[in-house]
Parts: C-alpha cells; sequence; structure tokens
C-alpha cells in the first residue's frame, strides 16, 4: 500500500517492466528540459532585442551545454547562431532537436502504456522541430513566433499527459523524471544567472536583467504580487528557491518529486524504497528549512552546488534501485 | 456511366481479372464507392491522399531507414482507394482458409508426432528432414490444445479467370495485421460515411478475439494470467505493428532482456521484482527464441525458455517449428494433407508448383523459363526469387547455376497474373495489381478470420511484386455485408 492508500499497480494486477518505468522516466525528463530551454531562448531572445546593458547569450549557451568559453564567447555574439545552434543543431546533443527526438524515441519503445494522444504529441512536435521550414523560418523570420510554436507542442503534451494519462505507476515515473529535471534546471539557471554577479547580491543591477530572468521560468508576475518594492536579488532568489507555491522554484519541485515518489512505496521493494526515501526527506528539508538570510550565510554557490549534488546522487540511486532488476 | 476524368486512363489489361471493371462496366460491388468518388474533384481527392498521409504521420505508423548516420521516417505507401469484396467471394475464401488450417495444423501435429503422413506414404521422409525449418526439439511434445499456428496471414491472388489461387502459407510470425486495422481507421477519417453506406463489415474484433485465445492458453489456472508480445525491439522495421497489438489487447510488450527463466519458469523483470509470465505472443523468429537451443548468439531471445516451453509452464504463440508447414516445398502437399487428414477435396487451389530437385520438372522449367517465377523455399517478403519474363539473360544462367547447386532449395510456379484494381494516381485512377492477405485466428474454439485482411499493391506499373520490400503498398480491405 502507498502512502494514498490505494495498491499502486498495473490495471491488470501487476507491475511495470524496469525497461519501461526508465524509458518513461526519461522521456518525461527530456521533455521538462525541452521545454525549459524553449522558454529561457524565448526571453533571452526577447531580452536581446531590447536596450540592456547586461545582455549576454552566454548564460544561455552555459547551462544547457558543455561549450568551451572560447567557443561561447564566438557563438554568443550572434543571435541567430545561438538559436540555431541550440534548438536545431543535429551535432549540438543538447539541442532542442536532439532532446525531443530522444524524448520520443524513448516514448516510442513504451507506445503501448501511454496513451495514444501522448504519442501523438510526441510525433508532432519531433516532426516539427525537424521541418526544413522551420529552420528556414528560424533563420529569417521572427524567431519568437518559431519558439512559441514549438512550446506549445510541449504544452500539449503536458496537458495531454494530465488529462489522458491513468493515475498509477507509469505517471509517478512520468512525474519524478519530470520534478527532478525541473529542480536541476532552476538550481542551475539561478547559479548562472547570479554568476554574473559574482554573487553579490546587494550590486544594484538594471532591473530588466531581473525581470527578463523571472519572465524565462514564468515567474515575473508571481514576482510582482508577491514583492511590492522592486527588484532586488535576495527577493528574487528567495522566489526561485523557496516559495512553495512557484511552480518552477526549487522546494516547489522537491515536494513534488518526493509525493510522486512516495507513491511507489510498496511491501515487494521496500529496502530499496527506504534508501531513496531518506535521500529525497533530506534534501527536502534542507531546501524547507533554509531562509534567505541562512542560504546567503552559507553563499548562495555552495547552497545550489550541494543542492544538485544531493539530486544527482537521488537520480542515481533510484535508478538503480528501479530500473535495473534481474 | 458517364465517362469522367477520373477513369479516363483506366486500361484494364485483357488477360488480367479486374476487381472493379468487367466487360467495360462496374462491378455492382464498386458502383457506390466510385459514384461517390467521382463526385469528388482532383483536388479534394489530393486533400484526401494528403490528410492520408498526415495521419500516417502523425500517429507514427512510420519505419525509420538509417543513413548518413540519421534516420529518416518514411510511411508505408496507403492507397485511399479501398479493394472491395463481395460477401459470397467472401464466404468462399472463409471456408478455403478454415479447410487449409485445418489440415495444416494436424500436419504439423503428426509431422511431430506419429508421422503417419509419412508412413501412409502420402509424402516422402526427405521431404521433411531436408527442410530446415524442421525442428527436432518439437518431436513429441504435446503443445496445448493441439494448436499450432494460433495466427495465420495466408495469402491469396486471383488469375485471369477470377479464381482465387493460395500464394503461401504464412504460419510463422505473419506480419501487417495492423495495416489492416490502421487502413481501415484512415479510410473512416478521409471518407466520412462511406463505410456505413456501403455496408462494409467490421474488422476491430481482431485484437479481441486474439487476446481472448491468448488468454485461454494460460498454463497456470489463475484469473488474470499475465500475457505478454515479445518483440525483437524497436529498430525492427513491424516495431510499430508490436507496439499497436500490445496497446489494443492491453498486454505487456516485452524484449528478450525483460525476461529471464528460473526453474523452468518464464519471468518479467518488474519494477517491483519478477513476475511470472503465462504467454508469451512471440515475433521473434525460430532460430533467435533461445540461445541455448538455437543461434547462440542470439541477443534477441530469452535463455532457458524452450524448456519452460516444454516443462508446460508457459505458452509460446506461434509454436515453435511451425516453418515446417509453410516451407515452399512442402506447399505442393498440401492439397494431399487437405484428402489425407480431411478426406474433403480442397476448396482454395494451389498454384502449379515444380520441384526443381526433380529432374524431368527441371528441365520443363527451364525451358518454359520466360513464364516463370522461381523461388527460395525458405525465403520470404520477396528477396531471392526470380521473375523469369523480366530477367536478364545473365541473371537467368546466374540463377540456373545457383539452383542446379542446391535443387532442393528452389520451387518454380508458372507466373500467375495477379488482378488488378483501381489505385489513386495523379489524379486519376489506374489498374495495380494486388494480392489479399486474411488474417485467421485459431483458438480453443475452432477457427476466426475477421472480414477483411491486408491487400498488397504492386505501385509500380504492370509489376506484379506486392511485397513491401519491394515497392509495394496497402489498400483498406473492405468485405461487404450480406445484401
Amino acid at each position: 500500500m502507498n502512502s494514498s492508500g490505494f495498491p499502486l499497480q498495473g490495471v491488470r494486477g501487476f507491475h511495470m517492466l524496469s525497461r519501461v518505468a526508465d524509458s518513461l522516466y526519461w522521456m518525461s525528463r527530456y521533455m521538462e528540459r525541452a521545454d525549459g530551454i524553449l522558454r529561457m531562448l524565448k526571453i533571452n531572445y526577447a531580452s536581446s532585442q531590447d536596450d540592456i546593458q547586461e545582455f549576454s547569450w552566454k548564460p544561455a549557451l552555459k547551462i544547457f551545454n558543455f561549450l568551451s568559453d572560447e567557443k561561447a564567447d564566438d557563438l554568443a555574439q550572434n543571435s541567430r547562431a545561438v538559436l540555431q545552434y541550440l534548438v536545431t543543431d543535429k551535432e549540438n546533443s543538447n539541442s532542442v532537436l536532439n532532446i525531443v527526438t530522444q524524448a520520443r524515441e524513448n516514448g516510442r519503445s513504451v507506445q503501448d502504456h501511454i496513451t495514444k494522444e501522448m504519442w501523438q504529441c510526441l510525433n508532432d512536435f519531433y516532426h516539427a522541430v525537424r521541418s526544413d521550414k522551420l529552420i528556414a523560418f528560424l533563420q529569417r523570420e521572427d524567431p519568437i513566433t518559431v519558439l512559441d510554436s514549438l512550446i506549445k507542442h510541449g504544452v500539449l503534451y503536458f496537458g495531454t499527459t494530465d488529462v489522458t494519462m491513468s493515475r498509477g505507476e507509469g505517471n509517478a515515473f512520468i512525474n519524478i523524471g519530470k520534478y527532478l529535471e525541473r529542480a536541476v534546471q532552476t538550481a542551475d539557471i539561478l547559479d548562472i544567472k547570479f554568476s554574473n554577479l559574482q554573487y553579490e547580491p546587494d550590486t544594484p543591477a538594471d532591473t530588466t536583467y531581473w525581470k527578463y530572468m523571472l519572465m524565462s521560468i514564468s515567474g515575473y508576475e508571481l514576482y510582482l504580487k508577491t514583492y511590492r518594492s522592486g527588484f532586488n536579488a535576495t527577493n528574487v532568489m528567495e522566489q526561485v528557491l523557496l516559495n512553495e507555491t512557484f511552480p518552477r522554484s526549487v522546494l516547489y519541485s522537491v515536494n513534488h518529486l518526493h509525493h510522486y515518489f512516495e507513491r511507489l512505496k510498496n511491501d515487494k521493494n521496500m529496502v530499496a524504497y527506504n534508501q531513496v526515501d531518506f535521500m529525497i526527506g533530506k534534501i527536502k528539508s534542507r531546501v524547507k528549512f533554509s531562509t534567505s538570510q541562512s542560504i546567503l550565510q552559507e553563499g548562495l554557490h555552495h547552497f545550489l552546488t550541494d543542492t544538485k549534488s544531493s539530486l544527482y546522487q537521488i537520480a542515481t540511486a533510484f535508478s538503480h534501485n528501479y530500473f535495473s532488476h534481474g | 456511366m458517364q465517362a469522367s476524368e477520373l477513369l479516363q486512363s483506366y486500361l484494364v489489361d485483357d488477360h488480367t481479372w479486374d476487381e472493379m471493371y468487367y466487360d467495360a462496366s462496374v462491378r455492382k460491388q464498386y458502383q457506390k464507392a466510385l459514384a461517390f468518388l467521382q463526385q469528388l474533384s482532383v483536388d479534394e481527392l489530393n486533400k484526401k491522399e494528403e490528410l492520408a498521409k498526415r495521419l500516417f504521420m502523425s500517429q507514427g505508423i512510420t519505419f525509420t531507414v538509417y543513413s548518413s548516420g540519421e534516420g529518416i521516417e518514411k510511411i508505408f505507401p496507403f492507397d485511399i482507394i479501398p479493394r472491395i469484396i463481395t460477401s459470397a467471394e467472401w464466404s468462399f475464401i472463409e471456408k478455403g482458409i478454415k479447410q487449409r488450417l485445418t489440415a495444416l495444423n494436424l500436419f504439423l501435429k503428426d509431422i511431430y508426432s506419429n508421422q503417419f503422413i509419412i508412413k501412409d506414404g502420402v509424402m516422402p521422409a526427405q521431404m521433411i528432414y531436408s527442410c530446415p525449418h524442421y525442428l527436432r526439439e518439437m518431436h513429441n511434445f504435446p503443445v496445448p490444445y493441439d494448436i499450432y499456428v494460433h495466427i495465420s496471414g495466408i495469402d491469396l491472388i486471383r488469375d485471369s479467370d477470377g479464381s482465387f489461387y493460395i500464394l503461401e502459407d504464412n504460419l510463422r510470425t505473419p506480419s501487417g495485421v495492423s495495416y489492416m486495422l490502421e487502413n481501415r481507421e484512415i479510410t473512416k477519417r478521409i471518407f466520412p460515411d462511406l463505410l456505413p453506406q456501403n455496408n462494409v463489415r467490421s474488422v476491430t474484433e481482431y485484437p479481441n478475439i486474439l487476446h481472448r485465445n491468448l488468454v485461454s492458453l494460460s498454463p497456470r489456472q489463475v484469473a488474470n494470467p499475465t500475457i505478454v508480445l515479445l518483440t525483437p525491439g524497436i529498430y525492427n522495421s513491424a516495431y510499430f505493428e508490436h507496439t499497436t497489438l500490445a496497446r489494443l489487447m492491453g498486454v505487456e510488450l516485452v524484449e528478450g532482456k525483460d525476461l529471464v527463466v528460473d526453474n523452468h519458469k518464464v519471468y518479467m523483470k518488474t519494477t517491483m521484482g519478477l513476475q511470472q509470465v503465462d504467454v508469451i505472443y512471440r515475433r521473434v523468429d525460430d532460430e533467435f527464441l533461445d540461445p541455448l537451443v538455437f543461434d547462440p548468439n542470439s541477443l534477441l531471445g530469452v535463455a532457458g525458455i524452450m524448456s519452460a516451453y516444454r516443462k508446460g509452464n508457459v505458452a509460446i504463440v506461434n509454436a515453435v517449428g511451425n516453418g515446417v508447414a509453410d516451407d515452399k516445398a512442402i506447399y505442393t502437399y498440401v492439397p494431399a494433407m487437405i484428402r489425407y487428414y480431411l478426406n474433403e477435396e480442397p476448396i482454395l487451389k494451389n498454384v502449379p508448383t515444380y520441384h526443381l530437385d526433380k529432374a524431368e520438372e527441371r528441365e520443363h522449367v527451364f525451358k518454359n523459363i520466360e513464364n516463370m517465377v522461381i523461388k527460395k523455399t525458405n525465403e520470404s517478403g520477396g528477396y531471392g526469387m526470380l521473375m523469369g519474363s523480366a530477367a536478364s539473360e545473365k541473371e537467368i544462367i546466374e540463377y540456373k547455376e545457383g539452383v542446379i547447386k542446391n535443387p532442393r532449395e528452389f520451387i518454380a510456379q508458372p507466373i500467375i497474373s495477379l488482378s488488378s484494381c483501381p489505385c489513386y494516381m495523379n489524379g486519376s485512377l489506374q489498374p495495380r495489381r494486388v494480392d489479399l492477405r486474411p488474417y485467421a485466428l485459431c483458438g480453443p474454439g475452432g477457427i476466426e478470420i475477421v472480414p477483411g485482411g491486408l491487400t498488397r499493391v504492386a505501385l509500380k506499373e504492370g509489376s506484379l511484386v506486392v511485397n513491401s520490400s519491394q515497392g509495394g503498398g496497402s489498400k483498406d480491405t473492405w468485405v461487404l455485408g450480406t445484401p
């Protein structure tokens, strides 16, 4: 029995193949990653058209890629080249094209475990991001239109998943992948955005810098409603890390990670469950019982590095315990 | 009937049975559908063709061609014009296939046990022992309910006088049934209301019948036996079909690496440990099924699965060793089998077939080679065959040399012309050659055939080869209800 009181099994009364769980988890991680990159690109492109001194493509290039400084500097000069590299470049293993291909390949091998509608979303997304028309459009026309159309494909997938996927084990693996990926992504974005400011939260930065950063994770409006006193780095950090109602915050992601993980609780697998549960519980408490002040005292970079490494350890232990039976 | 633009270039070959035309008039079963098509403009028809392509694409009904390091998605060509079969034709085909399958099943049981058919001199023993698909591993092993061929896809063609011939019996892992199902779904989308207006019988029961049969084979008497569909994996060209069937039946789709055998029982590896498997619908060929018994290099199979099978702890569908019954040389004995086991005359005819290991028959074939097609006995998919009418002199000479070396591996048949059927090609209807593969399901309750099947079509003008690996496509196949 799991925490919600229902025995969590497949509809036919048996458990999911480890291979299938593995593929669902990665399909979901890749889709979350694609969504993150696209939103970040859209806002970064918008800010590149705005008159702000601080703007550079470099952080964006560094979050999702392992480019050398030199190559990143080169590329960062040209918005279109950056977009091409991050969206449609076949050589870049972290381009949206390759990430969506990975998501779809994972989905393809578990088509009988996701709904037909979800599979169609993955397929349409895949064909859209590969179309020659899109590549040409991205080079010549308004990139926001292109990015919006791709973001919509992702949103359609998320909505379809929510509306059609049965709330069984498969759904739990999908959500575990999603929130784990999101927590890491948010921590990454924050780390890189603040590193630009050398971790001096009191440095008076251009407010547009924070505005665009929040917009890239859809947190701008919430910020305006929460903090009436204008932009302040400490407040931004607080919202992005600790706001329990902000769906992209690290705390929100970790809470949901835990929630969906608890659904896997089962008498047959208690040793594995307890081990991973302990790890998730630990990071959850650490984030929950931090304040913006305690984080600044500890050092933001240290806090984020520590958080990320805990998340990576969870991912490793999780896949070891759930995906490699036999 | 007014001559419309659509039919202007529809020129039927005199020596060919056309499914739509007879004596320059349209057969009754096609009249309604044709009238409907004729009131559409070329533009509208093109749009429908486009829609069909888009639907296949977006549903991922594709196969991947790998070239220069990246995969390109292709769809199997689909022709939007349905192939129509009358209820009288269908009941004849149905009776014929049931008869043939009954005999083939009895043959398999016999040949893997008492071998009366050899002892009674109906078939020479050499025929069996020279067949590479005859598996001694299956000898004296009683399969559940004596059913070997749970699923068959027997290919039928029509000669110039319209009579049906059996081209080959596919009794191992016949594929294509998902296209029967998907083609119908596409027709529903591109031609709204046309199916009910024409009183077309439904094919949707197929997965339910198959699932019911699989459940009934479970060796364990449990309420929810675990049924799996074993696929070679995502790179197999029929992978789409495997996922479709698994989804439609609600069974687990597994690969060899998901299964493990312990103490002669098969288990699958789940997130909560091992779970026993009762029935395996495998789409992996015999030789790759168990590396301990067959090909030791196979990564697609499961080590020890044959021992679990022989212990009766798991059912395998289709049975192992069926290849001996759909071997192209054994094929010639099927009419004799029907007479021997059932004491009946065969309803469906065999194509006359020459054994090339018999000197006088070989001579006859070589003399008339321009009217012959020569095939390898253990190949399928249109590979390794020679069309006497289309081959060059050099090809013929080389092929003959191969035949003389290993005559048992070849058979020859006179070229049967294949019936033609209208296809939509660049704005008009044109005749193209077709065959028909109905899918028969055999369970403890008997043989059932959903009314329909896969019509494969040779899209090249004049071509007689319908295999998808050789440029063939497919059509939706309508069986009409009783008028």
